[in-house]
């Protein structure tokens, strides 16, 4: 099912695949910065997607950043790998490499985000890429202008990359429609916000040493949640298994068919697990009564030092940030010695660099280089 | 006036029950004669002065009656007019429309009843039969003044766009219109369930993280409806029908004899959810009722061959460029469909073997006609010469930038149909006559 509606979306991307571009490499070039058109390009021969490759991948094969579907385990370990050769810079007394000096980054962020935002302007500062940051607060959006109005103007002023975060679910699909830059979906309604389940990932594996074959328990508000949606997407390809809880008035439709075990016992879900994710309960987005109170959610769904026993003696415990201590997770397991929550958010960064440097057509040999 | 001899078609005509190859006499407006045509023979002699129309080859049927169209005016000219949207129809192969209340201002009166009908004869090009609305401003609060427009050529009351949210009120409506033997047109929606949904609730809403609007939410206020109108004896109309469950529940009304008819879109029985996703979120799949799932979109199917459905009516939503190009959450719902319905269904229903010609006139033109009380639909002898043309064998692709209509807000852009309306006729008048080399 998810594989064949994977392989319907590449034949869609790549019939779209026609808007030429200046100023890019002529075709058969190294991997190139602007490659035409939305959507995946292939850089290897026609078809390689399908066959098992014979060496890992050197570039991304995908021109945006729009979600985690649709990319497969090749491009992910190569995301994840890169990641890995950024997390040093990081520890550097000089916390900075020439690597995007003159492209220009937009970030367009146009629903409030704390972590994500810095997370993304720290990239690219240690990428040396100029940065321009564009909010509602400060921009014409409160005058009225039209999403498609502000992407074109900003695409006047040429940036390279536009990162956005937008609550209309496909606002980054909208942007890649109508903008020559690199789109990177920072989060998108209830949609996907893939650099979370890449620095997920990232985390995971640097834990584990491996993604495959883990049991990954994901906890709280799925519904509205964009967090679980690429995870489920990533953890999936990378070959999880997956579980995930929540209250039934908390499930979006049919979700068992995107390939997870749905449970409403938290007990059960967390049971044996791996890693535990938790999600947080988005209290902005919730129409009312989902649950009775947020005291009840805790006794039913909240994450306890207790219900950590249930686990694997070696679990992590996640959260993508900002919790609501006592609500989904007791502050005993938050800060207790399982929970790599601030590992996440340092992972973050670097896994941010490796995206923006990949996709403005790096590789990764010329990174070891 | 002037004659017409339409010459050597096959005339598919399920009132009187015909499929034959005839030549049709007009005059002065009116079906005069129908003659078997002369084939090799050269058949009928025009009258002199008579205008020719060759129809060979071409199936010449009752002009096709859509009976939910949104017109826009008065108050959204911007999206369309009476004159644009009645040339879009003419060049769709259709007669006559019905076009619904829900206008700026709300059609709930004499004065927008009549101004629509003095608009539609001053500059439309075809017919057009108003909808009133059910209560006043189709606020759902009180019943509007049904007499005055009825009077003043309102065929059909409703809410549309607004379910008649209030079982009081829906209740009134039905007893009330039964002194006009009209019906009451429902969009059945329960908006407590809906709300904010912008697409069918289900996996592919799932995974793209889009607000879902469940089945449920149509099928109980179909249930609702059929209670009343059970009760009522009032003539019940559910518009644009799409789910399996709103189907059943009208099948089983039937049987027990509540007075109930129903119609569904072109667009809800050739499209699914899949849509939105294959389109990465094209606001042009964003319609009410939500595309359904290929369960549903079967059913209707089965709903078409079995009787189920009375009538295809389009629903013909027009919006600007700027209104639609917008995240998907935030753009209006609705698709324009005058100008690709009939090659639509030509193709995936009677192509696709679906349906017959001759029940797709039913669906098209005879039964919502019957439905609206208008005396449209049927090409015997004495009847209005509306009629429509099809060349069953013509195939082009959509080209929305060609659309008559002020909108272009269709996802049918670029597909490639077999079986266009090629001439239409309205009381006896060409209105609409494709210019290719193929129908020359």
């Amino acid at each position: 099912m998810i594989e064949s509606d994977r392989t319907e979306e590449r034949a869609t991307r790549a019939r779209r695949a026609s808007r030429p571009r200046p100023g890019t490499r002529p075709p058969g070039a190294a991997p190139a910065a602007g490659s035409p058109a939305a959507g995946r390009v292939p850089r290897r021969e026609a078809g390689s997607a399908a066959l098992p490759a014979a060496e890992p991948l050197a570039a991304l094969e995908h021109r945006h950043l729009l979600g985690m579907r649709g990319f497969g385990g090749e491009e992910i370990d190569l995301i994840l790998d890169t990641a890995k050769a950024f997390a040093e810079v990081s520890t550097r007394p000089i916390k900075k490499v020439p690597t995007l000096r003159g492209k220009t980054i937009v970030n367009f962020f146009m629903e409030p985000s704390t972590r994500t935002r810095s997370s993304f302007e720290i990239a690219e500062k240690r990428l040396s890429a100029d940065t321009l940051n564009f909010s509602p607060s400060s921009s014409s959006v409160v005058k009225g202008e039209s999403l498609l109005d502000t992407a074109r103007n900003l695409e006047a002023m040429a940036p390279d990359m536009i990162v956005i975060r937008h609550k209309a679910a496909g606002a980054p699909h909208f942007l890649a429609r109508h903008c020559r830059s690199h789109i990177i979906n920072a989060g998108d309604g209830a949609h996907e916000h893939p650099t979370q389940a890449l620095l997920d990932a990232f985390t995971i594996r640097e834990k584990k040493g491996r993604i495959r074959d883990l049991r990954v328990a994901i906890v709280g508000d799925l519904l509205h949640s964009r967090v679980l949606r690429s995870n489920i997407f990533l953890l999936n390809t990378m070959g999880a298994d997956v579980v995930v809880c929540g209250p039934p008035t908390l499930i979006p439709a049919e979700l068992a068919r995107l390939g997870v075990a749905v449970t409403f016992r938290i007990d059960e879900a967390v049971e044996g697990a791996d890693v535990i994710m938790m999600l947080r309960i988005q209290r902005e987005r919730q129409q009312g009564g989902a649950f009775p109170s947020p005291r009840e959610y805790y006794n039913l769904f909240g994450l306890t030092v207790e219900r950590v026993r249930r686990a694997r003696p070696d679990v992590i415990i996640m959260h993508p940030g900002p919790m609501n201590r006592g609500i989904e997770i007791d502050s005993a397991v938050a800060d207790g010695p399982f929970s790599v929550i601030l590992e996440q958010v340092t992972n973050g960064v670097a896994v941010r660099m490796a995206v923006l440097y990949l996709l403005a057509g790096g590789t990764l040999g010329e990174l070891a280089g | 006036m002037e004659s017409l001899l339409v010459k050597g078609g096959r005339v598919i005509d399920p009132a009187t029950g015909t499929d034959s190859v005839l030549d049709l006499l007009v005059r002065d407006g009116k079906i005069a004669e129908r003659r078997p045509s002369g084939g090799g023979r050269g058949g009928s002699q025009a009258p002199p002065g008579a205008r020719v129309l060759e129809a060979a080859g071409r199936i010449v049927c009752p002009g096709f009656v859509d009976m939910h169209v949104h017109l826009r005016e008065p108050g959204q000219e911007h999206k369309e007019t009476i004159e644009t949207g009645t040339r879009a129809a003419a060049a769709g192969g259709f007669t006559s429309i019905a076009c619904m209340p829900n206008t700026e201002p709300w059609n709930d009166g004499l004065a927008v009843t009549e101004y629509i009908v003095s608009e539609a004869r001053r500059r439309g090009t075809i017919n057009v039969y108003p909808i009133g609305c059910v209560s006043k401003g189709g606020r759902g609060e009180e019943l509007a003044e049904i007499g005055d427009m009825v009077r003043s050529g309102a065929v059909a009351v409703s809410d549309d766009g607004r379910p008649v949210a209030n079982s009081y009120l829906m209740r009134m409506a039905l007893e009330y219109t039964r002194i006009f033997g009209i019906p009451v047109i429902d969009h059945c929606e329960d908006r407590t369930l809906s709300a904010a949904g912008v697409m069918h609730e289900g996996y592919v809403s799932t995974v793209l993280g889009l607000k879902g609007i469940p089945a449920a939410a149509e099928e109980i206020a179909v249930g609702a409806d059929l209670a009343l109108a059970a009760l009522t004896k009032g003539r019940l109309h559910i518009a644009h029908l799409s789910t399996r469950g709103s189907l059943e529940k009208v099948r089983r009304a039937r049987e027990d004899g509540v007075p109930v008819t129903c119609e569904v879109t072109p667009h809800h029985l050739v499209l699914t959810d899949g849509a939105v996703m294959e389109g990465d979120y094209d606001p042009n799949t964003k319609m009410n009722p939500p595309l359904r799932d290929e369960e549903d979109r079967r059913a209707l199917l089965q709903g078409l061959r079995d009787g189920t459905i009375d009538a295809i009516a389009t629903d013909h939503a027009p919006h600007h460029l700027d209104e639609k190009l917008q995240e998907f959450d935030d753009a209006p719902f609705g698709i324009v469909g005058l100008e690709t319905a009939v090659p639509l269904m030509m193709d995936r229903l009677v192509r696709a073997g679906v349906v017959d010609v001759k029940r797709l006139v039913e669906l098209m033109s005879l039964n919502p006609a019957r439905i609206l009380g208008i005396s449209k639909g049927t090409l015997e002898v004495g009847a209005d010469a509306d009629i429509t043309l099809i060349d069953p064998e013509l195939e082009a692709a959509v080209d929305t930038s060609l659309f008559r209509s002020k909108s272009r807000n269709s996802p049918f852009h670029g597909w490639t149909l077999r079986g266009w309306p090629v001439a239409t006729i309205v009381g006896g008048r060409v209105v609409h006559e494709m210019q290719t080399a193929a129908t020359r």
